[in-house]
């Protein structure tokens, strides 16, 4: 009696406090919470009318259907393939550029370089799409750089060939720019007396970029790339949405879209749920796994 | 250090200042692209000889785009969707990070084991829209604005901002009779104005920019953001293909105008909010991903 009196007598002490988290929490439990409550439709056979709860049970059955689909396995294949390429040649870019960046000797310059390659981070996919399209048009740039080498015109959007091309070099140009903030971060960080040092030593730059720059950076390169692993999967497939058609679906379609046109569209509600709960459970297994594996070949941990 | 420079050093130099130079190019060539051909005639535009310079000017693109009155309800509702999100990310996110700052505070546990759940776990695209569904939110305003204004990362990252702010300014509050709101707002918040500009442009950039929350939520294309009246045109007018219906293409014709021209006059009018706030943005942007990655 007496402890739930005091209980009592702190909550309301502490109201104020609880009705300002009530917002936030509520926002967060109807729209974070109550979808995960929804995933059970992928156990289920969803019925509008008897509502979530009351839906018949059905096993595994959707987890099986997507694993004996072939279309699913295009897809999955897809998706990884697209999630490895982009890693390896999109990871590396900006390290590169920050290295770059940071071997600037005039400020006045670099800074405006950095301003203007972080431009492209701001546009909306839907405007780089347009742009893309019309670059890679039978008239656009794209074929008419390729007229001086004496190749004939391609239509890029339509040949399966190019689509990765396509979509990886896209991504790393919106993107290059930006991503070197975190490494400029940690390389202002270097002690500038360290390049005295070395040059007294005798160093020459490349040296001094391997042996003092590099393991300033090293620590922010291992966490993003963690990062990186575990989002494997989750390839941007929004702007894939606006950039694929029939004709590259072989090597477009990915989890997402494949969700989009299956699901939304084609109203495949339990099956698309079940696929998309595969793919959240792959990629925090990612995310657990990149990080044991950080934690053990370097000390460095996410959390 | 300078005096005694190798020559390949040297050379290094110049050879990374004409990689920046051309790096300058790849970066602002297309937008340059797009301004010439949005205001270039039809002819020059169908030989493909457009390049950052405008060619027989010809302002018809925007003339077409300024008639159609999906442009205009296309901005007003990106406008509400970005100013209503943002409005509502900063208020209920600078409200629960408040009490999660205090050590008494009774479900500060709970309620950080709550958010740090949603961080790994999420219910993915088909059970939200199904949920949109059943509250019957599809095709409303607060489908665009309520759903995505807090998230956990946010309230944690205005938490450990707030933990800078030193404790002696609350506890002499507290003992000057004020109240917690009292001091959230007349304390905190006036301490946080630059977390606060930095979080309002994140906000106001990622709602003008999406589009794929609308595509899915809204059927009503009175109630489309200008991205998804952009993609409507970048579509539905091809030239390439010839899609456009022939009644269309004899009215453009007419205009002396092209579906490049239309197109690329849209993307620039998409653009221009953009472009005009970029010197801020880029500055506070910066400011914003560092507060992140001391957090994170």
């Amino acid at each position: 009696m007496v402890t739930s009196h005091k209980f009592f007598k702190r909550f309301w002490k502490q109201r104020y406090l609880f009705l300002m988290v009530l917002p936030g929490f509520l926002v967060v439990l109807v729209f974070s919470y109550f979808p995960m409550y929804g995933i059970q439709i992928a156990f289920k056979k969803y019925s509008a009318v008897r509502g979530m709860w009351g839906s018949e049970w059905v096993g595994f059955k959707y987890f099986i259907l997507f694993f004996q689909d072939p279309m699913a396995m295009r897809v999955l294949k897809n998706t990884i393939l697209l999630g490895i390429y982009s890693l390896l040649w999109g990871f590396p870019a900006p390290i590169i550029l920050a290295l770059l960046f940071n071997e600037l000797r005039f400020p006045k310059f670099k800074k405006a370089v950095q301003t203007i390659s972080y431009l492209p981070h701001f546009i909306s996919t839907v405007i780089i799409v347009g742009i893309l399209r019309t670059f890679t048009e039978r008239e656009g740039l794209f074929n008419k750089i390729a007229g001086w080498f004496g190749v004939d015109p391609i239509v890029f959007l339509s040949e399966p060939e190019w689509f990765r091309t396509i979509f990886i070099s896209s991504n790393i140009w919106q993107g290059i720019g930006f991503g070197t903030i975190l490494y400029l971060a940690a390389l202002s960080s270097v002690d500038p007396t360290l390049y005295d040092v070395a040059s007294i030593d005798g160093a020459n730059r490349w040296q001094k970029v391997r042996n003092i720059n590099w393991p300033h950076i090293k620590p922010t390169t291992i966490i993003l790339l963690i990062l990186s692993l575990s989002g494997i999967l989750g390839t941007d497939f929004q702007k894939i949405l606006m950039l694929y058609n029939p004709d590259t679906y072989e090597v477009a379609d990915v989890i997402g879209t494949y969700l989009y046109r299956e699901g939304i569209m084609g109203s495949r509600f339990e099956y698309t749920t079940a696929i998309g709960l595969f793919q959240s459970l792959v990629a925090f297994i990612l995310l657990i796994g990149a990080n044991m594996l950080s934690r053990k070949v370097s000390d460095t941990s996410i959390w | 250090m300078v005096g005694k420079e190798s020559i390949g050093s040297k050379i290094f130099d110049v050879f990374n200042i004409l990689l920046m130079l051309l790096l300058c190019v790849v970066m602002l060539y297309p937008f340059l692209h797009v301004i010439a051909v949005s205001l270039s005639s039809s002819e020059p535009i169908l030989r493909g000889d457009i390049t950052i310079f405008p060619k027989g000017f010809n302002v018809g693109g925007y003339k077409y785009i300024f008639q159609d009155p999906f442009l205009y309800s296309g901005y007003a509702h990106s406008i509400i969707y970005a100013l209503g999100s943002t409005l509502f990310m900063l208020t209920f996110t600078s409200l629960m990070a408040y009490p999660l700052t205090l050590p008494d505070f009774m479900a500060k546990k709970f309620l950080s084991i709550f958010l740090v759940i949603t961080m790994f776990f999420s219910g993915g695209l088909i059970p939200s829209y199904l949920l949109a569904r059943s509250l019957h939110l599809l095709d409303t305003y607060w489908i665009m604005i309520i759903p995505g204004c807090v998230s956990a990362f946010n309230v944690f990252l205005f938490r450990s901002f707030y933990q800078s702010i030193p404790a002696d300014l609350r506890e002499s509050a507290v003992i000057d009779g004020a109240n917690d709101i009292q001091i959230l707002t007349k304390i905190y918040l006036p301490l946080s104005k630059p977390l606060l500009a930095t979080f309002a442009l994140f906000g106001i950039v990622g709602s003008w920019n999406g589009w794929f929350e609308a595509l899915v939520y809204l059927q009503d294309e009175n109630k489309y953001p200008l991205q998804l009246i952009l993609r409507k045109y970048l579509f539905s007018l091809s030239f390439d293909s010839g899609t456009g219906t022939e009644v269309m293409q004899a009215m453009l014709a007419q205009m002396n105008v092209n579906a490049k021209n239309i197109q690329m006059a849209i993307v620039v009018i998409a653009m221009f909010p953009i472009m005009v706030i970029y010197p801020f943005l880029q500055k506070y942007f910066v400011k914003g991903v560092m507060i992140g990655a001391v957090k994170g």
